[in-house]
């Protein structure tokens, strides 16, 4: 577990050079004259000029990207131009509410998906089964903003149940409860696509895994048919639905950005969808950035954990 | 039509269906009598349903909903179709290099491949339209560049396949550039994949497109696809609900039809997740207690197993007959596909799905509980029996073993299954059992995985297993087939003491009769199903009666004897098919590979007959008292 634990965190680095790499370009695509887009176009001809040095626009790509880079390892991002606030500052403060949302909704996907699947699956060719797989069709072909509005018309403007938005700050006056009530609308539409994914392959894996010799022979000697089922079948199916899990874990972050919209979140996701029409790119950039990189490390949790339950994944 | 090609035949069709209803609109929308969908008439907005002239009314500018949701549409589809090709075209090129290059080509483009992976799927889109600007075409190339690596790893995957296939080798010798192979003869195999592949994300890009035109990067006014329209409604949500409504709808009904579509193509690929064949149920015959005057271990009454096959089913089991004594060791031999691991499975139950067993499997009345029909009894009955009073070694060990746990739990799993011992007395138990098969020499044996061990070690662990709770009868179902000679010799030996010193019954079940034989007192030979020879071993090997017999031995190389001549076997012993097409009792199942048949083995099946001390299924048996 150590050795892998210490190879797998000696390629992170790699990663987020590969990532920051991407990001940078990306931004490079930006047509024209980048100052002028970043700064907009009532900026003076002294500001423009001060930040075509600063981005060293006049130099050649590799030593700007070397340039960049090493800003960045100094955790700067730069400034927003319509935030008129360090990019850093911005972009940490709506992580956590981002993050709240997207863990909420890999869990809720994570249980639905694989309940719905693992019964399918112990029920295979019945017609649980087919309801299960016709469930999933349904939920991977679900455009999530128009089930967030759908399910905004139904709990919040039909019945009132529940807020459609009005969450300000996650850690705001109204405690826990409050946050959970907000969380539940936007939490549920983003789940549902990636319950979808996860249900249509935990049924496939579980069809596996529950017709494997060894789970046959594993009754053969007797041992209890529960025992066969939840210990050995269900983690036979995990160790193969988490990578898949860590996966959709990209699915929800890079969705938080229609959810976030449509719920008035205060996320990374929303600020996003701001920036761009803003035209402030270096706010994009930074918010890209940190999104990515958190899904870079989810993705490492997931392949440690599914490492924890199956040693036979070494390396890779 | 199998009723899976049936039901796949039905997805397809629903999802074509859906697909129709929305793509033929669009398709024809110059030619249908719709309103310009751009026209803005400030007179007659939000018209209600159903108003003359606006089926669906009008949205808030008083342009004909209708009218915009089939140009909607259009522009949804044509984009997402665009960038499904673009993707797919870059894709496959990357993929074709990498796979077909391998080494540095493979290196640099997929460890490219990975970074793009590492970002959250809409992420990289996003990033892109923010650089390039909003714009349906930008939109396009954005989800385009996201789903490259899609393609990339997929079609690589494939291009890895069929890279060493022959005709591929033979056209790098007949002299051929690589840009000539992979365009004539790599080019082609992938076109079935790819567009599998395009199948099943064309609906991921269709809500991608709406996803981006929905937040306003995508459709700019006047033009608008279905995700603009719908971002658009989504002001009027509380008083005129159904402008954003409709649009979604249009989107799901569209891509839950291009997923069923794209499914059912998939299923035809990948039988495995698909609906496949129905369960046989096994007849739950009413359980009655079995004589009690049975004398020994086992008896196997008119044993018969079907098997599914193309023409609904085969008897591949017919007509089994055999008791086993208490301590005695037998072997059951026979060519691979005489049905002699079905039989060992059948007597513990343990036959795969859809294969079932009927007759009668009867565990004599002894201390270690009441007589039993195995293949009537119920569950509980069942997993009581299984492993305390009958116990099973398959062919290869690590089949039996759960490659995630480790074999100190999987043991002590076996042993709670019917002991409740405290730790102390579990780990007591567990450390006398691996002495017993020789594994205790590596103290952290217990701790470590199943693929950590040898295949000795884990045949042993299996064998470990068996013996836990001291059963009457261990099957050991060609428990050394996998392992090497010596360690052949060395388990067979194992197991025949471990059975010798406690007085437990042993079925070995073999392809190899001279190896067996050595180890069992008594012989039972298999062929397409039947028992056609049970006689002491001694007496079998020297004096076969049944030619099949006669012929095994004649197969078979002896030690010492290497002058002996070896004889195949003409013929093949019958198919399932065959047995499937058979009807009862119709000749001698031995009389087409039989050098002695007369006619009459070819009018009726012999039965299983005594002759001197053993019994014969034949109707000339070789001179042999």
């Amino acid at each position: 577990m150590t050795a892998y634990l210490i190879k797998r965190l000696a390629m992170l680095p790699l990663v987020l050079l590969g990532v920051a790499l991407v990001v940078f370009l990306i931004m490079s695509l930006v047509p024209g004259d980048p100052a002028l887009a970043i700064l907009g176009p009532y900026a003076t001809p002294e500001r423009l000029a001060a930040l075509r040095a600063e981005l060293g626009l006049d130099q050649p790509l590799p030593v700007r990207f070397a340039r960049w880079l090493g800003s960045l390892l100094r955790g700067e991002l730069g400034h927003s131009v319509s935030l008129e606030r360090p990019v850093l500052d911005v972009v940490l403060e709506r992580l956590g509410p981002t993050l709240l949302l997207a863990a909420a909704a890999l869990a809720l996907g994570t249980l639905a998906g694989l309940g719905a699947g693992m019964l399918a699956a112990l029920r295979h060719n019945r017609p649980v089964d087919r309801l299960v797989t016709l469930g999933v069709v349904l939920g991977i072909s679900l455009p999530s903003f128009w089930l967030g509005l759908l399910l905004i018309l139904v709990f919040a403007i039909w019945l009132g149940w529940l807020p459609a938005s009005g969450m300000v700050a996650v850690w705001g006056d109204g405690g826990v409860l409050d946050v959970a009530r907000h969380l539940v609308l936007p939490a549920v539409s983003l789940a549902l696509v990636a319950a979808g994914v996860i249900g249509r392959l935990t049924r496939g894996a579980a069809i596996d895994v529950l017709g494997a010799d060894h789970l046959r022979l594993a009754r053969g000697r007797g041992v209890r048919e529960r025992r066969v089922l939840m210990v050995h079948g269900l983690k036979g199916v995990l160790a193969r639905m988490v990578p898949v899990i860590g996966l959709q874990a990209g699915f929800v972050l890079g969705g938080a950005v229609y959810i976030e919209t449509i719920f008035q979140w205060p996320g990374l996701g929303r600020l996003l969808v701001d920036a761009i029409a803003a035209r402030d790119l270096l706010l994009v950039q930074g918010g890209v950035l940190v999104l990515a990189s958190a899904y870079v490390l989810v993705n490492l949790a997931a392949d440690l954990v599914q490492h924890q339950l199956d040693r036979r994944t070494l390396g890779q | 039509m199998t009723p899976r090609g049936l039901l796949q035949q039905r997805g397809a069709i629903a999802g074509l269906v859906l697909v129709a209803m929305v793509v033929l609109p669009a398709l024809a929308a110059p030619l249908l009598p719709l309103s310009d969908p751009a026209l803005t008439a400030p007179a007659s907005r939000m018209l209600p349903m159903g108003t003359p002239g606006h089926v669906l009314g009008t949205d808030q500018l008083g342009r004909d909903l209708l009218s915009r949701l089939v140009w909607g549409a259009r522009s949804s589809v044509a984009v997402a179709l665009l960038a499904t090709a673009l993707a797919a075209l870059v894709g496959a090129m990357i993929g074709i290099l990498a796979g077909f290059f391998g080494r540095l080509v493979d290196q640099l483009l997929m460890r490219g491949i990975d970074v793009l992976m590492a970002f959250p799927y809409l992420l990289l889109a996003l990033a892109i339209v923010a650089a390039l600007g909003p714009g349906l075409a930008n939109a396009m190339l954005a989800i385009a560049v996201a789903n490259v690596p899609f393609f990339a790893r997929a079609v690589r995957g494939a291009v890895l396949e069929i890279r060493h296939q022959d005709y591929i080798d033979a056209a790098r010798l007949a002299g051929h550039g690589w840009a000539w192979i992979i365009v004539v003869e790599v080019l082609p195999n992938l076109v079935p994949t790819i567009l599998i592949l395009m199948t099943t994300t064309l609906g991921w890009m269709v809500l991608e497109t709406a996803g981006l035109s929905f937040l306003g990067l995508g459709a700019q006014p006047p033009q608008a696809d279905l995700g603009s329209m719908l971002g658009d409604g989504r002001e009027l949500l509380v008083t005129y609900p159904r402008v954003a409504v409709l649009p979604g709808l249009v989107i799901l009904v569209l891509v839950v039809g291009i997923n069923l579509f794209g499914d059912a193509l998939r299923d035809r690929l990948d039988p495995r997740l698909g609906p496949s064949r129905r369960r046989e149920k096994s007849p739950m015959l009413a359980f009655t207690p079995a004589a009690e005057s049975v004398p020994g271990v086992l008896a196997v009454r008119e044993l018969r197993i079907r098997v599914p096959s193309n023409g609904g089913g085969a008897t591949v089991v017919d007509g089994v007959d055999f008791g086993i004594a208490r301590g005695e060791r037998v072997a059951l031999v026979g060519e691979s596909g005489s049905g002699k691991t079905l039989t060992a499975q059948s007597l513990l139950r343990l036959l795969p799905t859809g294969v079932a067993a009927t007759g009668r499997v009867e565990l004599v009345a002894n201390g270690s509980g009441p007589a039993v029909d195995v293949l009537a009894a119920p569950p509980a009955t069942l997993r009581d029996l299984r492993g305390r009073r009958v116990a099973y070694i398959p062919q290869e060990p690590s089949s039996a073993l759960d490659p995630l746990f480790r074999v100190g739990e999987q043991l002590a799993e076996a042993v709670r299954a019917h002991a409740d011992l405290g730790p102390r007395a579990l780990q007591r138990r567990i450390e006398l059992l691996l002495t017993e098969v020789g594994l205790d020499r590596d103290a952290h044996l217990a701790s470590r995985f199943p693929h950590q061990l040898s295949g000795g070690q884990r045949q042993r662990l299996v064998i470990a297993m068996a013996l836990a709770h001291g059963p009457d009868l261990i099957i050991a179902d060609e428990a050394t087939t996998a392992l090497d000679v010596t360690l052949q010799a060395e388990i067979l030996a194992l197991l025949t003491r471990l059975c010798t010193e406690q007085d437990r019954a042993l079925l070995l079940v073999s392809h190899d009769l001279a190896l067996v034989a050595e180890h069992c007192e008594r012989v039972l030979v298999m062929y397409a199903g039947r028992i056609v020879e049970d006689a002491a071993a001694q007496i079998l090997l020297r004096t076969p009666a049944h030619p099949y017999t006669a012929a095994l031995l004649g197969c078979s190389p002896a030690l010492g004897q290497p002058e002996k001549p070896l004889t195949a076997i003409p013929g093949q012993p019958p198919t399932v098919e065959e047995l499937g097409a058979r009807r009862p009792a119709q000749n001698c199942v031995f009389a087409p590979r039989c050098p002695r048949a007369q006619p009459a083995c070819r009018e009726h099946e012999p039965t299983l007959a005594p002759v001197g001390q053993r019994r014969v299924r034949c109707l000339f048996p070789l001179d042999a008292a």
